[in-house]
């Protein structure tokens, strides 16, 4: 027979003013399963923690019902008091008495006093019939582990290597640099890309904890936080590691517009790239040259704004300009996206260069005109309701980045997710740095386009969150919350009644069920490290074998039972 | 005058804040629901809902987050789906599907929890009476 | 010395946040959760800023408090991390490498730790000075206004928990701090000396946040759409852009949140109530970030708010006071119009909320550099003035938690650095 202890808090009369607590303790008393009932005058202030633990310890209860506040106001704190006395909390219920029963009740005396005892009655189920969920300890591997080493992952590599962890990196392209190499000058300093790269390249090389990995490919990627493993070769050799957590710094692709604005049919028509390249190589000769914004983006194929392309059409036009004395520079535009206080400065500098800038709208795009290589640009301008004929010898369009080809084999092997247009995206809005698998963290234009400036920064945001799963030597599952306090629990299945139906696998939204064999049949397994418990499994499991056990079946049923 | 019995899962990070936030306001409602509270609205099974009603009550109501913003990676996403093929299998049965209540991210302001709890009262109160025969559960308890 | 012993083993002084909203909870429990230990000032009565203030984000129309209250309440029982609200930074120097601060905390005559919310303070108050600091906070408390209390004391002879002490003074605490991480976020301009927005000379006529305010779904209205001025249901509503932004005369840069905030709000209104014509007068639509294009498309298409790309030069109220007149160039079919509105709402003028800190004269705190707009400058002082939030440069909210977190691995970094 069970051993409950119920506390009913008066809260300093709040509560029993409404509830007549003298009957409440009548009709608890018949009740077998109650051994006792007190009442308290505020179960939240520390003294009366304190007594009410010595009073459990002296009575031996098994359980503790507790009837005050909810936790969202202060019933969090008696039951974190207790449990700091040594009392597990699987054994400890929480009923809201107070803002559920006698604030909103509080002209129906009758009726709250009746709604209290059914609530408490429900807590006294739901004691009865709580389990505990397992917890699991796994030790956390101390590497990081980044993949891809462009601005972003330099950045958050050598932010971890400074603070002491080892990392590694790796790379599909030969050396470490991603885009920055591809590019000559940033915006909106000038500074050469070269100039920003080179310190995180001589960190790379000389820090003994940072180990590279040039032309790498992912095979496989398995395990979850504290342990994953990346099976890769690296310049053909197979090569596997360990890390604790995974920063994922893949960038994005170049989108190459064969077809628009006749790129690739004729000469002159160039993209941001291709300039970029000339600008590598040294200056570039274009008297009139005429960008166009939004090739290929703000599109239906592209339906996105892909962040870059107009502060690099000013950097290029601006320096086109400042070059070629007497030039005439034209940007094409659908509404410049130059925001916040640095960018509005450099569209304010870009006009009083005199750079002209034209308006167009989506549904009449720019005309290249000429035969092998383009003479005019002929566009209606929005504002001044013309059509302008531009003259001009280079045409550079500015081309949104994409996602990479393999972005979502990637996501598939770690678990995690891509957003409509391909890139990864974050699980919550509030960390956009995280994704929906705990130590798996995203950066730079993997998760949507940015600038080097931006990637940079959103490296080293990454590696702060890293750091605070690294430092730990190892970490309990139920203690992957994201939300205040622990986990509620954990799925458990039960083995016998299980018929690998694989529905659980289906359902839930953290990929942390997987069927696995089982003598002759495959049995679902949950994975602890990734389940939240959030209870999909458990409403599509269709006889009952899948069960939270803080919150199981036979409970609620008990609850609903007695609700009335 | 028919006085209908609720039965409230509410989800602890939108609807029971609704709910809270009610009884910080002193908001009057017939002492005739109760709630439990649930980590996610996908952690309330559609059985659960079915043995509520086949008990006796005369409604239940699902209060979750709305679309895309579930703690839960879109956990509830899937739970909506269930409950409005539920609401199809209530309907089928003869229970009504206009005994569960969805509300998905609207009831986390007290007043919205209040008029939602009010409305869902007057329109189980104009319902009649559960006939406990066509509950599933009814015959075998 | 390996990564996680040297951060576990090492004891070091403790960082100093200056500015409670989404940047500095963000930056607090990334140090903390790093092991450092961390002081927040916050000079409202609870964490969570200008965020607190609105009633949903774009683009997933989540509701602000949700995102915020959970971040908050960890930050509030972090072991690691000392919150002081209603205080402020009195004096900051820095002496051989660290910081000296003194803290200057108003006191919170209701203790949050003790309030049980039970409200009959409020009751008994005749200057009606107290009230809920925020619906979401956490602890739950009520807060006393200090300017309309009369310190009568009413108050603390009725709190059943004996949370009310009146007799509190406000208090100075020193600390030595290793870094100061400065997420001292926005604040709206005046815009009354810009005489073409009219702002100021008709209820009807609000700044953004005011409108956000006032049409919250906790807050006076319940979420419903009715004018200031009679409280009737408008029909329609001009959402200004740019105002006084993107204008050397007041702000010369773009507040690079205002666009969406726009959208957002007349997206709210129109979902409220599909009767009321919404029109934005914008510049450039700036919709930068993940699915901002599509959020724009998306109010656009489906709820047929109108987009009119110009500037008005003219919002007066009418003769009477029912309606405003707004006087603007579409530019881009060129027709010049008036047109009247029922409300107006501008948008547009957020500034740094430091950029008319003026030290007083008993006042020492060394504030980072700043440029004309009053955003940081971190460039010049790199290793030493960490910034994030709307005070670095215009940010949202995903923006404003990203350069937080950047800003944290300063510190870290910063701290390895030294040993």
């Amino acid at each position: 027979m069970a051993n409950i202890t119920v506390f009913l808090c008066r809260c300093f009369g709040e509560i029993d003013n409404a509830i007549d607590f003298d009957l409440l303790r009548k009709e608890l008393s018949k009740d077998t399963s109650v051994s006792s009932v007190s009442i308290v005058d505020s179960l939240c202030l520390e003294a009366d923690i304190e007594k009410a633990a010595s009073q459990i310890k002296e009575t031996k209860a098994d359980r503790v019902l507790i009837a005050a506040c909810p936790t969202l106001s202060r019933g969090n704190l008696p039951v974190d008091g207790l449990i700091k006395e040594g009392i597990e909390r699987h054994k400890i219920d929480l009923v809201d008495i107070r803002e559920g029963c006698a604030w909103i009740h509080g002209n129906d005396p009758e009726g709250a006093v009746k709604k209290a005892k059914d609530l408490i009655n429900m807590g006294l189920a739901a004691l009865q019939h709580k389990e505990a969920s397992k917890d699991m300890r796994v030790s956390v591997h101390p590497d990081a582990l980044i993949i891809g080493a462009g601005p972003a992952g330099l950045a958050a590599a050598t932010s971890l290597a400074k603070t002491g962890f080892k990392v590694n990196i790796l790379e599909r392209a030969s050396a470490p640099g991603g885009m920055l190499r591809l590019i000559s000058q940033l915006y909106p300093t000038g500074e050469d890309a070269a100039d920003k790269l080179n310190p995180y390249i001589d960190e790379v090389e000389n820090n003994h904890l940072i180990t590279f990995y040039p032309q790498s490919k992912i095979s496989s990627i398995e395990g979850c936080i504290g342990n994953f493993t990346v099976q890769f070769s690296s310049q053909g050799e197979d090569n596997s590691i360990q890390s604790g957590i995974i920063i994922i710094a893949t960038g994005a692709k170049i989108f190459f517009p064969t077809g628009l604005y006749r790129y690739g049919e004729i000469r002159n028509v160039i993209t941001q790239m291709e300039i970029e390249r000339q600008f590598l190589k040294g200056s570039f000769d274009a008297k009139k040259p005429v960008f166009i914004q939004c090739a290929g983006a703000r599109d239906k194929e592209r339906p996105y704004c892909s962040t870059i392309c107009c502060p690099a059409s000013l950097k290029n036009a601006m320096r086109l300009a400042g070059e070629n004395p007497g030039s005439e520079v034209f940007i094409l535009h659908r509404g410049i996206m130059t925001p916040g206080n640095v960018l509005e400065k450099y569209y304010r500098d870009a006009l009083s260069m005199g750079i002209q800038f034209i308006c167009f709208e989506e549904e009449k795009p720019p005309m290249i005109m000429g035969n092998d290589r383009v003479e005019h640009v002929e566009v209606y301008d929005a504002v001044n309701g013309i059509t302008r004929k531009i003259e001009t010898d280079l045409v550079v369009l500015s081309t949104p980045l994409v996602p990479n080809d393999d972005s979502v084999r990637l996501a598939q092997m770690l678990g995690i997710e891509v957003d409509r247009y391909g890139f990864f995206s974050e699980s919550y809005p509030m960390h956009p740095l995280e994704t929906k698998m705990d130590g798996v963290f995203i950066c730079g234009s993997a998760r949507w386009p940015v600038a080097s400036d931006q990637a940079i920064l959103q490296g080293r945001a990454a590696a702060m969150k890293a750091v605070s799963y690294l430092r730990q030597r190892e970490i309990a599952a139920s203690t992957l919350s994201r939300v205040p306090g622990p986990k509620s629990g954990h799925a458990r299945v039960v083995p016998d009644s299980c018929t690998g139906c694989g529905n659980c696998v289906a359902a839930c939204p953290f990929e942390a069920c997987h069927l696995e064999k089982l003598e002759d049949r495959h049995i679902s397994k949950v994975d602890m490290m990734r389940c939240k418990a959030c209870g999909n499994c458990v409403s599509v499991c269709p006889n009952g074998s899948m069960q939270i056990p803080e919150h199981n079946y036979r409970m609620v049923g008990e609850m609903i039972k007695r609700a009335f | 005058m028919n006085q209908p019995r609720i039965l409230i899962f509410a989800c602890k990070w939108c609807g029971l804040i609704g709910a809270d936030a009610a009884g910080k306001k002193r908001a009057s409602l017939p002492a005739r629901f109760r709630v439990i509270p649930v980590e996610c609205a996908a952690l309330v099974e559609p059985d659960a809902i079915l043995r509520a009603l086949a008990g006796g009550i005369d409604g239940v109501a699902v209060l979750g987050c709305h679309s895309g913003g579930c703690r839960y990676n879109n956990a509830n996403h899937a739970s909506i789906k269930r409950f409005e093929l539920l609401k199809d299998l209530l309907d089928t049965t003869g229970i009504g599907g206009e005994r569960l209540l969805l509300s998905f991210g609207t009831a986390h302001e007290y007043h919205q929890f209040e008029e939602i709890i009010e409305n869902f009262f007057n329109e189980l109160a104009a319902l009649p009476p559960l006939d406990p025969w066509l509950s599933p559960f009814g015959v075998v308890s | 010395m390996a990564g996680f012993e040297y951060i576990c083993n090492r004891k070091k002084d403790a960082v100093l946040v200056i500015g409670g909203g989404v940047a500095g909870i963000t930056a607090s429990l990334d140090l903390a959760d790093a092991g450092q230990s961390v002081h927040l000032v916050e000079s409202d009565s609870h964490l969570g800023g200008q965020v607190s203030k609105l009633d949903k984000l774009y683009p997933t129309d989540h509701c602000a408090f949700c995102l915020l209250w959970t971040d908050v309440k960890k930050c509030m029982e972090h072991p690691l991390i000392t919150v002081h609200t209603l205080s402020h930074v009195k004096e900051l120097k820095k002496e051989s490498g660290k910081y000296s601060a003194v803290i200057l905390k108003n006191p919170h005559y209701i203790d949050e730790k003790k309030c049980i919310f039970c409200g009959r303070c409020v009751e008994e108050c005749p200057a009606g000075a107290i009230h809920p600091g925020w619906e979401h906070a956490w602890p739950p408390s009520f807060v006393i206004d200090e300017s309309s209390c009369t310190k009568c004391g009413n108050c603390a002879e009725v709190c059943p928990s004996g949370a009310i002490n009146m007799e509190l003074r406000e208090e100075e605490i020193n600390l030595v701090v290793n870094d100061v991480i400065w997420s001292t976020g926005f604040k709206e301009a005046d815009l009354r000396h810009l005489k073409e927005y009219g702002s100021g000379t008709h209820p009807d006529i609000m700044t953004s946040m005011e409108f956000e305010d006032w049409t919250a779904e906790g807050g006076i209205n319940k979420g419903e759409i009715v004018k200031r001025s009679n409280h009737s249901v408008p029909q329609n509503i001009a959402f200004i852009q740019c105002a006084g932004a993107r204008d050397l005369r007041m702000i010369p840069s773009c507040s690079a949140v205002c666009c969406m905030h726009a959208l957002k709000q007349a997206g709210w209104t129109k979902r409220r109530n599909r009767t009321i014509d919404c029109y934005i007068f914008y510049t450039d639509l700036r919709t930068v970030g993940r699915d901002y294009y599509r959020y724009s498309l998306r109010e656009f298409e489906g709820t047929e708010i109108k987009l009119i790309r110009g500037r008005p030069g003219l919002i007066h109220p009418l003769p009477g006071g029912d309606g405003i007149a707004v006087q603007f160039e579409n530019t881009l079919t060129r027709k010049r119009e008036l047109r009247k509105f029922d409300m107006v709402v501008l948008n547009g003028n957020i500034q740094p909320s430091l950029i008319q800190y003026r030290p007083g004269q008993d006042e020492k705190t060394a504030i980072p550099p700043m440029d004309k707009e009053g955003f940081f400058n971190t460039e010049s002082d790199e290793t030493s003035t960490f910034a994030c939030g709307f005070g670095l440069e215009p940010a949202d909210v995903a923006e404003s938690v990203i350069q937080a977190s950047a800003a944290a691995m300063g510190v870290m970094n910063k701290e390895t650095d030294q040993t």
